[in-house]
């Protein structure tokens, strides 16, 4: 079992908490996991529609309605995800960590490492963070934001394919679509960018769920709130 | 020097060389050489496949429920009979039973697609060898409308028809822009019609080609499209609803008279155009008895269009089965597909390479790797070969044998064999048309008898349509509407490993598809077609194949415009794509060529 | 050199009809129709247009498909619209005879032919994987595009490379374009393309004396800007959601949609669903059978066809995203679960060892 890593050991024992997730990160968080159960549960029966209705078709509007919540969340993950880059960029210093992954920094790597370890039992206590822990970072970086960005880009370009080429999807997308010709293949991406968000939804909520109870800081609470309160002692990186 | 071959063709290359590259009207890429003696007589033949495109390798490791659609692409003239083939071999190895419905759907498309490819075949890839174009501009129209007339009903045949063809042709001529036509070998001392029946004959050249776009509609209705109809593994695509809701989505009683209709129209065509056209161009031609070749040996059958749905057996199939040896017509051999000793493949002269010790290969257990290489005796290089050395390789054709024996496959097989079966269907036909032209059986095995059987065929094929369609709508009056069956359509409901081989009489000859599927998926596909063993070169023994056989003793009676070897190969209606295969890409490197 | 107008009147065809088949010509041109006179204006005026129509490694159902169509007739095309001076399966012509042409087309008629190509080279072992006239039938195809005034790539595999460059492409085929890269060249994609769309394309050009307005993947726009899924007659059965479930099921007698069994419509561009097959008689989906996608880039490689999502074979093993990901998150769900029990146990340790100090 290894020590704690080489770092600036700043006991703050005095620091029970702080208010890190402002406002709009929280709405963002909340609104962009709807959608995000919205779009996967409609993409998926996209892709693997319900068993056939009968009679008359125009009875019936499922892949309609299907499609269209499909497309409505689609647009609120879209602009939810311009609006939290651009919160990243006025916000406090907690909106920007999920947008870059800072392994130049070598103590970052170190206690992303440390991290890892402690997920995988091998240290004995969790270090507390005020923002992301690296490895949570390292996750919503590679899990989430690249799958969402991919996931919005083939979206769009599939939707330019049903407004057709004269919409501005298709001018905005059409370069996407060169890059494979056959638009098949965004579906496959799309889907399989879909799993990966699914992946990190799964991990997402288990960790945090976890770390609640078993790091000494608060998660769940700090998302609805914006504060993040220390219950036991450890050092708090910042 | 000469020599005869051990199935006793005699060989003399010491002659003039012919060079025949690009053979055309046929599909594909085809090359002959030929050596002639002194009077112009060919005394030795080569016939060099000249291309291949791998998709027995591409289907590897595919479903092999897609496998129809990969085939079905290696040939688009005889659409559809490497997809039927296919379908067979999946079902065969999966030991799937289709409904009636979908066998008789089948039979029909299958006929269909034989009536439009030798319709195609006789005016469109053949009549030239026989039908000096531009001689029809001195014919006598009325002549012309007399000689039309007397051959047949055939309404198209006044004389102020054929005078306001021949104008347009005249003028056509007179533009300079020969299209199609040009560098024809026209006014070739071969061409033996008098200018009325070359006359008649354009006029339905240019008939039949707006004509055979609507055989294939029968491809449209039951396949959604043709060229490359759909095909489905376990039945046919295509529903029946005759009288429920959402009929028009279905085949129903529109899309049937759609059917209905264009077979009556398609056996006016071929009983008053075709047939006539056939028998009036043979008597013309019915002393130049050339080409007959290997078809007085060796001829086979696979036979085809099983009555009943799933049953295989000889006298179920409406097309015989069987092989005939060494001109015996006495005794017809059975065939069969999976027995490991009879249809095997030889690689010797063929571009593509065996493991070691390796003389021949049963089809499921083939292997295709290439391996060009010319021999010593070649004139000219890889990228620009002027002479082929065929003691060498010299062809992306393998050489399939029966029982080592060279076959010759096609309609002229089938006729021979129904023949000699003493199936009345196949008999009575034979004998009219030997009557008529006042020639003995013997006649039949030549390049002559080759064109004319597959008329026959063409005429048997269109009304035995009118009779599976016939079938059709009986099974529908009982109230049988079933067209697929899915029992074993998921793959979790197959065997571990499964072989399987599907046979069709394809317009060319005996097509047969092996296919070997373990885990759900294609473990080796090979298909042994019809021009592969018409086309291929010699085997290891010497054997030479039918297109070389078929050419030897044929006088050419201009060398420089060797009419007489296109109309001997286009008797057989070559088809390149089809008879050439595919590589084995593992331990293989390839030198790409630079595009600059 | 005569015009198409004169090699018309040839045919015997009268002025009336002449300026009728004007109007079917722009109508199925899509034209609306004032633009008639301009079409007959056109044909009067100009003389016909040789066509080098090469064949390299295919199957000639584009031969075939061109011969299907019906308005207007091929003999129409052939004798009096263009000059098919080349045609490998047409052409009287054969041996020296036959590549002689070539050769005079490429020098009497200089920038002034079309070269149409149906099928396409390959590359590999010098190619000689399709000869030609004895040599390689790249040099055929260079040699006669070199001085044509555009390059027609008739079906999939001119296009995009079709069958025979399938995985793993053994003859390493490669479409036109890429060996022809200073002409501009029409894809008119299809496994074979619509008989109608060639002979409109055609048309197109001999009408207006100018290549079609092509898209960004230099497809006609006219024929290849628009889904079969968009102009689908059973898009009503897919919006309601109504599928066939399984081959002949009551949902096929009833027309429904054939998305579930894997119609690639959504994502084809061809006019199939419009202008549909043999004289607008049907198309795959009519007849009961999903669309295989055959004028799509690699439609091959996106198999299973009867599977609606493709298999993914760079992951090893063929399967699809659903798969690969129900896998993954079920994998991860036994993950979490394992890994919330050992954590439940170890905290149950702690809590216990820290009883103890506390003791």
């Amino acid at each position: 079992m290894t020590g704690q890593p080489d770092l600036p050991d700043t006991q703050m024992e005095s620091l029970r908490g702080a208010y890190v997730y402002e406002t709009p990160v929280r709405l963002w968080h909340w609104i962009n996991a709807l959608s995000v159960v919205v779009l996967s549960i409609t993409g998926y029966l996209i892709g693997v529609p319900l068993p056939t209705t009968t009679g008359d078709a125009s009875e019936w509007y499922v892949m309609g309605w299907m499609r269209f919540f499909h497309y409505v969340s689609a647009y609120v993950f879209t602009i939810g995800l311009i609006v939290r880059v651009w919160w990243a960029a006025v916000g406090n210093r907690y909106a920007r960590q999920m947008f870059y992954l800072p392994i130049w920094r070598r103590s970052w790597v170190s206690e992303l490492l440390y991290q890892l370890r402690w997920m995988l039992f091998a240290e004995r206590r969790s270090m507390l963070y005020l923002g992301h822990n690296p490895l949570a970072n390292a996750m919503m970086f590679t899990l989430f934001l690249i799958p969402s960005v991919i996931v919005t880009i083939t979206g769009f370009a599939m939707y330019a394919e049903a407004s057709g080429h004269e919409s501005w999807q298709y001018a905005a997308f059409a370069w996407f679509i060169d890059l494979w010709v056959n638009t098949q293949d965004l579906h496959t991406i799309h889907r399989l960018a879909m799993w990966v968000i699914v992946l990190f939804a799964i991990a997402h909520i288990y960790t945090a769920v976890r770390e609640d109870i078993m790091s000494g800081q608060s998660m769940i609470s700090t998302m609805v709130n914006g504060e993040r309160l220390f219950k036991g002692r450890g050092v708090i990186k910042r | 020097m000469p020599t005869t071959t051990p199935n006793g063709f005699p060989l003399d290359a010491s002659g003039r060389r012919i060079v025949v590259d690009p053979i055309t009207r046929i599909e594909g890429h085809l090359r002959i050489e030929v050596n002639v003696d002194e009077q112009n007589v060919i005394r030795n033949a080569a016939s060099v496949g000249a291309l291949w495109r791998g998709i027995e390798v591409i289907l590897k490791g595919r479903d092999p429920r897609d496998a129809w659609a990969f085939v079905q692409r290696i040939c688009g003239v005889c659409t559809g009979v490497h997809a039927l083939a296919s379908v067979r071999a999946i079902e065969n190895a999966l030991s799937i039973r289709i409904p009636e419905n979908a066998n008789t759907v089948r039979n029909i498309m299958h006929l269909a697609l034989t009536v439009h490819d030798h319709l195609v075949h006789f005016y469109h890839l053949h009549a030239l060898d026989w039908v000096d174009v531009l001689s029809a501009l001195q014919a006598d129209p009325r002549a012309t409308s007399e000689l039309a007339q007397s051959l047949s009903p055939w309404p198209k045949s006044s004389p102020g028809y054929f005078r306001d063809l021949q104008a347009r042709l005249k003028r056509f001529v007179e533009s300079g822009q020969l299209g199609p036509f040009k560098n024809g070998y026209w006014g070739h001392p071969a061409y033996r019609l008098p200018a009325e029946a070359n006359l008649m004959a354009v006029a339905h050249y240019l008939e039949a080609l707006d004509f055979q776009k609507e055989i294939v509609k029968i491809h449209a209705i039951f396949g959604g499209k043709n060229p490359h109809p759909n095909w489905l593994v376990g039945g046919v695509p295509c529903t029946i609803n005759l009288d429920g809701a959402g009929a028009i989505g279905a085949i129903n009683m529109e899309r049937l008279n759609v059917v209905s209709t264009i077979i009556d129209q398609t056996a006016q065509f071929i009983d008053q155009v075709y047939l006539p056209d056939l028998t009036a161009i043979a008597s013309y031609y019915k002393d130049w008895l050339h080409g007959g070749g290997l078809s007085r040996k060796n001829l086979m059958s696979y036979g085809d269009l099983p009555y009943h749905a799933n049953d295989d057996s000889a006298g179920n199939l409406l097309l015989p089965r069987g092989v005939i040896l060494n001109g015996n017509l006495n005794d017809i051999q059975d065939v069969s597909l999976h027995d490991p000793e009879q249809v095997r493949e030889h690689v010797t002269h063929a571009w593509y390479r065996y493991p070691d010790g390796v003389d021949s290969l049963h089809p499921f257990d083939g292997v295709t790797e290439p391996k060009f290489e010319l021999g010593p005796q070649t004139v000219g290089d890889r990228t620009n070969i002027v002479a082929i050395d065929e003691g060498a390789k010299y062809s992306w054709i393998k050489t399939p044998r029966w029982r080592g024996h060279a076959m010759e496959v096609g309609p002229l097989a089938r006729y021979v064999i129904g023949y000699a079966q003493g199936r009345p269907d196949f008999r009575e036909p034979v004998d009219r048309l030997l009557r008529t032209l006042d020639v003995p059986l013997d006649a039949l095995f030549s390049t002559l008898g080759r064109t004319a059987a597959r008329g026959l065929e063409a005429q048997w094929a269109v009304h035995q349509m009118k009779r599976q369609y016939e079938r059709l709508i009986t099974t529908l009056k009982a109230g049988d509407r079933t067209m697929a069956n899915t029992d074993h359509w998921e793959p979790k409901t197959w065997p571990a490993v499964a072989r399987g081989a599907g046979f069709v009489e394809a317009p060319r000859g005996a097509l047969g598809h092996w296919a070997v599927i373990e885990d759900g998926k294609i473990a080796n596909y090979q298909c042994v077609v019809p021009t592969t063993w018409n086309a291929g070169p010699r085997d290891g023994k010497g054997n030479i194949g039918a297109y070389e056989a078929a050419l030897l003793g044929t006088p050419l009676a201009d060398p420089e415009r060797p009419l007489e070897i296109l109309r001997t190969i286009h008797s057989f209606d070559p088809c390149l794509a089809c008879a050439t295969h595919i590589v084995d890409t593992e331990g293989r490197e390839l030198v790409s060529v630079k595009v600059s | 050199m005569e015009t198409f107008y004169e090699a018309m009147r040839r045919r015997g065809v009268s002025r009336r009809r002449f300026l009728k088949f004007c109007t079917m010509t722009a109508a199925s041109l899509g034209l609306p129709p004032a633009m008639v006179p301009e079409v007959a204006r056109a044909l009067e005026t100009k003389p016909r247009i040789p066509v080098l129509w090469l064949h390299g490694l295919e199957c000639t159902c584009c031969s075939e498909s061109f011969i299907r169509s019906a308005h207007p007739l091929a003999t129409d095309v052939v004798l009096s619209m263009i000059s098919l001076d080349y045609h490998n399966t047409l052409m009287a012509a054969a041996g020296h005879q036959a590549e002689e042409i070539i050769a005079e087309i490429t020098t009497n008629h200089k920038g002034r032919y079309i070269v149409a190509v149906e099928g396409n080279p390959p590359l590999g072992d010098d190619g000689v994987y399709c000869i030609v006239g004895g040599k390689p039938f790249l040099h055929q195809l260079q040699e006669a595009c070199r001085d044509a005034m555009a390059v027609i790539a008739w079906g999939t595999c001119a296009s995009w490379g079709c069958v025979q460059a399938a995985r793993p492409n053994p003859t390493q085929a490669v479409p036109v374009h890429e060996v022809i890269r200073d002409k501009p060249v029409i894809k008119v994609p299809g496994c074979p393309p619509i008989a109608e769309v060639m002979t409109g394309v055609l048309s197109y050009i001999l009408t207006f004396g100018t290549l079609p307005e092509l898209d960004r993947q230099g497809r006609p726009k006219m024929f290849y800007s628009q889904r079969v899924h968009d102009k689908c007659y059973r898009r009503a059965h897919f919006d309601a959601g109504q599928f066939v479930e399984r081959w002949d099921d009551d949902g096929a007698r009833m027309g429904y949609c054939l998305y579930k069994m894997g119609c690639r419509g959504p994502t084809t561009y061809n006019a199939c669903s419009a202008t549909e097959w043999n004289d607008g008689l049907s198309f795959p989906i009519k007849s009961g059978h999903g669309c295989l996608g055959c004028s799509e880039k690699d439609f091959w490689d996106r198999g299973p066809f009867y599977n609606r999502l493709t298999d993914i074979d760079q992951f090893g093993i063929e399967k699809n995203a659903d798969e690969i990901g129900a896998v993954a998150a079920v994998a991860a769900g036994a993950a979490v679960a394992g890994h919330a029990l050992v954590s439940a146990g170890q905290r149950l340790l702690q809590k216990r060892g820290s009883d103890d100090d506390n003791a």
